[in-house]
């Protein structure tokens, strides 16, 4: 085995790093990474939840965990959900300005069974995020996308549609709200709180010749 | 007031956090999954800024700015247990620390909700949320890796038999032990273990972990009084490297 | 962060020629109209194939990039800069999960990318090739590597790409931060002691050249430009972004009284764009193809950090676990 690589880095120097070679090189057998579960944020108390992006996670409770470092590490938060991504019911993508309600074929299908109870969301627009407009009670996703439309449709344009059951999302228990206790207090993460123009003007004061365009 | 009882209080707290979050920032970047390496960076900072608080506080008592306070001193005069100072080691046993440290530090911020020392205990409140989420994070890896697989059951196993001793030092009883009790500072080191032996001992159980038997480990003592491993000097060396170049600097 | 001379190559596959027509005109349409493409919308695999070879450099790139800088978080100086430094580094790790995501949705998975990755297969921002020596360079990194990556990121935030231009959006707003930051810690050191405006003059001599380096070769040598200028996949020349990226920054340099190493770098009232020397191009493919003074590094710590933590990712994986692909 050839020496460990030298790093200016000391926690490198440390984990003793080796070389990349061709014969180190050991192909992946099999699935090395987990499955997707899709995070939902509320902002403020009585805002809409938002979709905010995926993470990798082993199961829910993990997958909470990591959506709120990955997700609300900034800014405000008093709410977050995850749902597993195989879970949520999706329409296709419509164009902008139309409704994909309109385009969906019509189920009249009979289903029996106890109802759940669905949140819905919309996509207002293409390449922006989906947000909660409310929920229905189904006996299953199909019936809840047609009450769904019944009860949300007027709202247009909605290029895409997403039906979550809720049985199947972590939500955040009350108690854990306080988790967001602190964030506004991190203000070393924020752009805001670097004002260096000072500094900047008694420099150039003090150098009246500087290189300019 | 008890000014020595109660600085020493703070100072071992802050000491023992900034310490372990300048140990779990050594990950930021090289941990185990992205999502996971993001969760224990952001831990991270919170410790520091926890320790930060804790110094400022420590500077309205009449010492030095935290700024010098925690970029200055050697090994002899940090108060942190040994178990913050050890090296990173594998996950495994940064994940044992996380779940030692973090749990008995849970308890401990929130015996200091009723602290008699107000500033204490107003931060103590504050940060409850934030524990909150160190303590369910360590909960969740350990009671999942603590039942997973054989080697992930193994590895835990081998860390924690490695870190308990070791942790015991956390318990480790002041020199204003009686004072810090009597002004009503702080509830004590004896009843904050009692609390703690509880709570892993719950979350044990429902893994296949075997916790070590206290009655037949030798705590490791000395960090308390400024007695340390080989590794802290080091750390305190490359933490102040920068600092030291040009001490009285603004960077 | 990521720079832009992106590697956009031939990789064998539906040529745009053997693709439906009418489906293609409906595809440029949309993307003429200015509406986003979504993940199951139908795309020519060209374009499929080359947005995830470029998220996937990017992505690339925000973890590579979590390295240099990373090299000074344990010795960062003070609270403020010892909590800054974390964040930001953490920031680009994010950012690495972020835009796997993205290119996930294209269906190529992120355990592959990586694999890709430490293979030499996938290439990244050839930047973080180069080592930080000193504190200078990480704040040099900071503002400055930031600012270059927040001109290509403002471009490639109005492409077609939907997830793309989403994870853009998170990312130029967390990268506001790095710059404010970078920017803070350099104008420290240029405005405090000999030995602090030493040190950052001397990381500014060393990191210019890769910084001329990292809008990547002028457009005559990139391949394909025309068309994925169409499709909104490119946005920007590399040239025109070098020129916002010094139009912006050099005078910013110079009000602290810093010099660069280029005797001719000057704006050209004229023409009303910079003179400069022009980089050496034959270093930049040297060392983008593995040549460079930190490469192995590189690689050699992500691999090291992926066999590490195998352990682990094995003890909770799911048998029945399969892979599903991010929604958007």
């Amino acid at each position: 085995m050839s020496n460990p690589l030298q790093s200016l880095d000391p926690r490198i120097n440390r984990l003793g790093v080796h070389e990349v070679t061709p014969e180190t090189l050991v192909p992946k057998t099999g699935l090395d990474q987990f499955e997707t579960y899709e995070a939902f944020l509320q902002k403020r108390e009585g805002a809409k939840y938002e979709h905010v992006g995926p993470v990798h996670a082993p199961n829910e409770e993990m997958a909470f965990l990591f959506a709120k470092e990955q997700y609300s590490r900034r800014m405000t938060c008093v709410g977050l959900f995850v749902v597993k991504t195989d879970q949520i019911l999706t329409t296709p993508f419509g164009p902008n300005d139309n409704s994909i309600y309109d385009l969906l074929p019509t189920d009249n299908e009979v289903v029996s069974g106890d109802p759940q109870v669905w949140e819905v969301f919309h996509l207002k627009k293409r390449g922006i995020q989906h947000h909660h407009v409310g929920s229905v009670s189904a006996p299953s996703a199909i019936v809840a996308l047609t009450l769904a439309k019944e009860t949300f449709g007027a709202e247009r344009p909605v290029v895409n549609v997403w039906i979550i059951p809720e049985s199947q999302i972590r939500f955040t228990s009350s108690e854990e709200k306080a988790i967001w206790d602190t964030l506004k207090d991190k203000k070393y993460r924020d752009a805001i709180s670097y004002k260096v123009q000072d500094r900047i003007d008694r420099y150039k004061q003090g150098h009246p010749n500087l290189q300019s365009i | 007031m008890k000014p020595e009882a109660l600085k020493e209080l703070i100072y071992k707290m802050a000491d023992d956090l900034l310490i372990l979050g300048h140990r779990n920032s050594e990950w930021t970047g090289i941990g185990p999954l992205l999502e996971e390496d993001i969760a224990f960076s952001s831990m991270a900072q919170d410790k520091v800024g926890q320790a930060q608080n804790l110094y400022q506080i420590l500077h309205s008592l009449g010492e030095s700015e935290p700024d010098i306070v925690a970029f200055t001193r050697n090994a002899p005069q940090f108060h942190n247990c040994q178990l913050v100072e050890l090296p990173i080691g594998e996950y495994d046993f940064s994940l044992v620390r996380h779940f030692l440290f973090d749990t008995a530090d849970a308890l401990r911020w929130e015996m200091l909700t009723i602290s008699s020392y107000e500033p204490l205990a107003q931060v103590a409140k504050k940060f409850q949320g934030e524990i909150r989420y160190h303590v369910l994070h360590a909960k969740t890896w350990i009671t999942q890796l603590g039942s997973a697989t054989e080697e992930s059951i193994s590895r835990l196993q081998l860390a924690l038999n490695y870190a308990f001793p070791f942790a015991l030092g956390i318990f480790e009883s002041s020199p204003y032990e009686k004072e810090i009790i009597a002004e009503g500072y702080f509830g004590g080191e004896e009843l904050l273990k009692e609390k703690w032996m509880e709570k892993i001992k719950s979350v044990l159980n429902e893994t296949q972990l075997i916790l070590p038997d206290e009655k037949i480990i030798t705590p490791v003592l000395g960090g308390r009084v400024g007695i340390h491993t080989e590794h802290l000097q080091p750390l305190l060396d490359e933490m102040t490297e920068v600092v030291a170049l040009e001490p009285h600097a603004e960077w | 962060m990521y720079g832009g001379g992106t590697v956009f190559e031939n990789t064998g596959f539906k040529e745009i020629q053997q693709e439906d027509p009418a489906l293609l005109a409906a595809f440029q349409e949309r993307i003429d109209r200015g509406e986003k493409i979504e993940p199951s919308d139908w795309m020519p695999d060209m374009y499929r194939r080359q947005l995830i070879r470029m998220i996937e450099q990017h992505a690339h790139s925000e973890i590579i990039g979590a390295l240099p800088e990373g090299t000074w978080i344990t010795r960062a100086p003070g609270f403020r800069r010892k909590l800054a430094q974390m964040a930001k580094v953490q920031d680009e790790v994010g950012h690495g999960q972020l835009l796997y995501s993205a290119a996930e949705t294209l269906g190529k998975s992120r355990e592959e990318m990586i694999n890709d990755l430490i293979n030499g297969k996938s290439k990244y921002s050839n930047i973080f090739n180069y080592p930080a020596f000193t504190w200078a360079d990480s704040n040099v990194i900071s503002w400055l590597v930031d600012a270059g990556a927040i001109v290509n990121q403002l471009a490639n935030a109005k492409g077609s790409y939907g997830p793309y231009c989403r994870a853009l959006d998170r990312i130029c707003a967390e990268e506001s931060f790095h710059l404010k930051y970078g920017h803070d810690a350099v104008v420290h050191l240029a405005t405090g002691t000999p030995f602090q405006r030493k040190m950052v003059q001397e990381a500014l001599h060393r990191w210019w050249p890769p910084l001329m380096h990292f809008f990547g070769p002028p457009d005559k040598m990139s391949i394909h430009t025309e068309q994925l200028m169409r499709w909104k996949v490119k946005m920007a020349s590399n040239d025109d972004m070098r020129q916002q990226f010094l139009d912006m920054y050099v005078p910013k340099i110079w009000e602290l009284g810093l010099t660069l190493p280029d005797p001719i770098l000057k704006k050209n009232l004229e023409t009303g764009k910079w003179d400069y020397t022009e980089p050496d191009w034959e270093e930049f493919k040297r060392v983008i193809n593995g040549d460079g003074p930190c490469n192995k590094e590189r690689l050699g710590v992500r691999k090291q950090a992926e066999e590490k933590g195998a352990w682990v990712r094995r003890a909770l994986l799911n048998p029945q676990a399969k892979y599903v692909q991010p929604l958007a």
